[in-house]
């Protein structure tokens, strides 16, 4: 909307410029004053659909504030077709021999992607083990560890902070060769650090039966109503005197859900879900059956179906 | 020795362990050692030290070319000195000019029991959090860095306490009466 002289009012009038056909038109009268107005903001249409090479909008990939130079690069291609001219072959070759600042970083952050994907975590956390990673890289008391078990307790810290706990056991199942100890000692060394740094604003709650259980039951199929159960059942559990793993309290509470259900779960295929061994699945289930029928919630096994629970 | 303190609950953690250092001042040849005393192993392979043991105190020694040795295994502050000086005239024995110089208790290792249950998730969540390292998953215990006295308690459910890193006896009692009035807080 602007205020331009129109010749038919012979006096300025307000004036609609109209995006979609391009047109300046006059609101008295109108009368089009200009037609075909080019339009100089971006491009429309990005032809990134329509193309599936090459986008020639875009110029590299999204930038990363955590590297150096935000991930700016140019590189040197060997030419399509051409070859055997001494330079140009030589050229991405020398350029690739350059040192890169970032070349650890990048080759960290492919192995945290990676062992994030098997995982099926979410962006969120892989970012924030990247932040963490880079916090703590290249200090000279972590040159001797294994790094793996640092990339791994990067992970395992990032989870933790995002309040989506993974047990050292499933992070030990992606990260290749390290060993839990490993990843527990890398992991102390790393809040040590972060606290140092940030001055004592970690905050890593501790972990707690209830986080694991709704994805331990995912993994064994079990119905709605059994996973409820277990819910409450664990939340009963946290009063009771046990002292095990909440990883093992966790494993046994739905060894006896299943039990008492119609579909039940043989031990080995809970050991496996879960990462508890059988002999201690079997230990916790031996602890908690005194106290099954206080944990239990009532309305679904009745006081008859747990006598029906094997004793062990 | 320091006079006992009382904790009004009465209980006194009692000591497990003492490890004590001691400097004989002398080149050792170990495997002269080794060859000419009965209660001693020696595989420079794995270590590069005598390994001592005497029966009363019942104690072991590592011992080091250089003349330092470390004694080890001792119930009380007494016993680690009346031990190192046992080892220290048995080199003498051995014909090396083995004197006892700087005799110092590097760490005291006690243990004791609260009698009550601890719910150590609790106790790890409140502003004590910042000094206490508690993980199931790696390790049963709370591990409880005191700043001052400084020293490293394991603070178990049972309610079993380990504490170790004093240097000195009135350390670790300082130490348990400052925790066990946190402890009488997070009871089961």
């Amino acid at each position: 909307m602007a205020d331009t002289y129109c010749p038919d009012c012979k006096r300025p009038t307000e004036v609609v410029f109209d995006h979609s056909a391009g047109d300046t038109v006059c609101s008295e009268c109108g009368l089009v004053l200009e037609a075909h107005s080019i339009d100089e903001t971006s491009e429309w249409r990005t032809f990134a659909n329509e193309s599936t090479d090459n986008d020639p909008v875009r110029v590299g990939g999204p930038s990363n504030p955590l590297l150096a130079d935000g991930g700016l690069s140019t590189v040197i291609s060997k030419p399509t077709g051409a070859s055997g001219d001494f330079l140009t072959t030589s050229l991405g070759r020398w350029q690739n021999r350059g040192s890169n600042p970032d070349r650890s970083l990048i080759q960290a952050f492919k192995t945290i992607a990676t062992m994030s994907d098997r995982l099926g975590l979410v962006a969120t956390i892989k970012d924030r083990a990247n932040e963490i990673y880079k916090k703590v890289e290249d200090q000279k008391p972590l040159r001797g560890r294994n790094q793996d078990a640092i990339l791994a307790a990067c992970l395992y810290i990032a989870c933790r902070q995002e309040d989506k706990p993974r047990t050292v056991k499933e992070i030990c199942s992606v990260a290749n060769g390290a060993t839990k100890k490993e990843i527990g000692r890398a992991k102390e060394y790393i809040v040590k650090q972060l606290e140092v740094e940030l001055g004592q604003s970690m905050e890593m709650g501790t972990i707690h039966a209830g986080d694991f259980l709704r994805r331990f039951c995912s993994h064994l199929g079990m119905n709605n109503q059994a996973v409820k159960a277990a819910q409450e059942a664990v939340q009963k559990s946290e009063e009771l005197d046990i002292r095990r793993s909440p990883i093992s309290i966790a494993a046994a509470i739905i060894y006896i859900i299943t039990q008492l259900s119609e579909d039940k779960k043989l031990l080995k295929d809970i050991s496996l879900s879960t990462g508890v061994a059988e002999g201690t699945i079997r230990n916790s289930y031996k602890d908690l059956y005194p106290y099954a029928a206080r944990i239990i919630p009532s309305w679904y096994a009745k006081e008859d179906d747990l006598k029906n629970l094997c004793s062990p | 020795m320091a006079a006992r303190r009382n904790n009004p609950s009465g209980i006194v953690p009692t000591i497990q362990n003492i490890v004590s250092t001691v400097d004989l001042d002398c080149v050792l040849d170990l495997k002269h050692i080794t060859l000419h005393s009965r209660n001693s192993e020696f595989f420079p392979k794995r270590f590069s030290a005598v390994i001592m043991r005497i029966k009363d105190p019942k104690t072991t020694a590592l011992i080091f070319a250089s003349g330092k040795m470390v004694c080890t295994g001792a119930k009380t502050e007494a016993q680690s000195k009346l031990a190192a000086r046992k080892f220290a005239r048995i080199i003498q024995k051995l014909g090396f000019p083995a004197k006892f110089r700087d005799f110092r208790i590097q760490n005291i290792v006690a243990s004791c029991d609260v009698q009550f249950t601890i719910r150590l998730e609790k106790f790890a969540c409140t502003s004590y959090g910042a000094f206490s390292t508690y993980e199931p998953e790696l390790f049963p215990g709370l591990i409880y860095r005191m700043k001052k006295p400084k020293l490293v308690l394991l603070i178990f459910v049972s309610g079993k306490v380990v504490i170790t890193g004093a240097k000195k006896r009135d350390d670790f009692y300082t130490a348990f009466d400052n925790i066990y009035s946190v402890l009488a807080e997070f009871k089961k």
